[in-house]
């Protein structure tokens, strides 16, 4: 399976958080989190703020590929919703497309079928703005033109303190 | 395979460390997150084993300086060695930007090294992707260990592809050669990405 780029406009970012304030508002869900299913943090809306979406996006992306992995040792494609029920926060994790997740935080002013239903529509507006996004430039703006040897060189010094 | 987002103006690139189980990869991670500054890592996390074997990985976000007004952000993740975890090294190379591939230096492991990085190649392919184009590093690690084999051996054992690739010595525990693997990993990442401009000598 060979994976497209993922390059995000500030017009497609705008789309995206659009959608995911509406599902918030919808489902009265209190978090929303867009990963890309090798677990990078893609946008985020509510209290997905304060999260570390990183540690999260990292988490979730590697529980739902295992799963996804296990659906097929059964013969299935994949399962396309993950749901871990806490005391106070419940989790639900559904496919937007190919490369990514919709993860969801809710907590008991909603129900896992709410969730579940507005889930479904979120991730199909988003999977058709992720499709248009394929089809723009990757580097454009200050990033079309090559870094400077300088330029490398300062943003791959990692250092020690 | 990077993430540009254009609105939150961030970078992200996806960096593993493969190899066979005990090379030191989850050790490179360990040094990496001890040394960082604080505003220059995030929180590791290791999906381990009790006895500390790696279980499904381990996962570290770092950042240099920036590209342009835009923070590059690098995730570094490690596999699980052991053949019988392969699966779960599939599932972490997905999108992956960059390799560093951990060796372990001792006679007794080469066998292992050899397997390790053949099973690499094959799991690559299944994205796509091929070691001839992916930017990626050697490391040959435990060099402070009595039983290893020479540098040369080990260049002409592990690093005889397409294309001849950096490899660095190193003491992952103490910290040697680590930071220089992951410097170079970075800058081979960023030079595949955005192109590199050739200098103008006047």
């Amino acid at each position: 399976m060979r994976l497209h780029d993922i390059v995000i406009h500030e017009s497609d970012a705008a789309r995206i958080d659009a959608i995911l304030r509406r599902f918030l508002s919808d489902s009265n869900s209190s978090a929303a989190l867009l990963i890309d299913r090798g677990g990078q943090p893609l946008a985020e809306a509510g209290t997905a703020r304060t999260l570390d979406v990183g540690s999260v996006g990292a988490l979730a992306a590697a529980a739902f590929s295992a799963t996804a992995a296990l659906a097929q040792l059964l013969g299935e494609s994949e399962f396309s919703v993950l749901f871990h029920e806490g005391v106070k926060e419940s989790m639900h994790v559904s496919t937007v497309d190919e490369q990514t997740i919709l993860l969801a935080i809710f907590d008991d002013r909603t129900t896992i079928g709410m969730v579940r239903l507005f889930a479904r529509e979120a991730c199909a507006s988003i999977g058709a703005v992720l499709e248009e996004t394929r089809k723009r430039p990757k580097l454009v703006g200050v990033l079309a033109t090559p870094l400077t040897a300088e330029e490398t060189r300062r943003a791959s010094d990692h250092r020690p303190a | 395979m990077s993430i540009i987002n254009y609105a939150a103006r961030v970078i992200n690139f996806k960096i593993v460390y493969y190899g066979p189980g005990m090379a030191g990869k989850t050790a490179n991670l360990q040094y990496i997150h001890r040394c960082l500054p604080g505003d220059n890592k995030g929180k590791m996390i290791s999906l381990a084993t009790g006895d500390d074997r790696t279980l499904f990985f381990d996962f570290l976000p770092v950042s240099a300086v920036g590209v342009r007004g835009f923070t590059t952000r690098f995730q570094l993740y490690t596999v699980p060695g052991q053949p019988h975890y392969n699966m779960t090294r599939k599932l972490v190379l997905r999108g992956v930007d960059g390799v560093v591939f951990v060796a372990d230096s001792q006679w007794d492991r080469l066998r292992e090294d050899v397997e390790s990085l053949r099973n690499l190649d094959d799991n690559l392919r299944e994205y796509g992707l091929d070691l001839a184009t992916l930017p990626h590093v050697i490391q040959y690690n435990k060099r402070d260990l009595g039983s290893v084999a020479p540098l040369d051996y080990l260049e002409y054992l592990l690093n005889r592809g397409m294309r001849h690739v950096p490899f660095f010595e190193a003491v992952a525990l103490e910290g040697n050669g680590v930071f220089d693997t992951l410097n170079t990993v970075s800058r081979m990442v960023l030079v595949k990405e955005f192109g590199q401009a050739q200098e103008v000598r006047s």
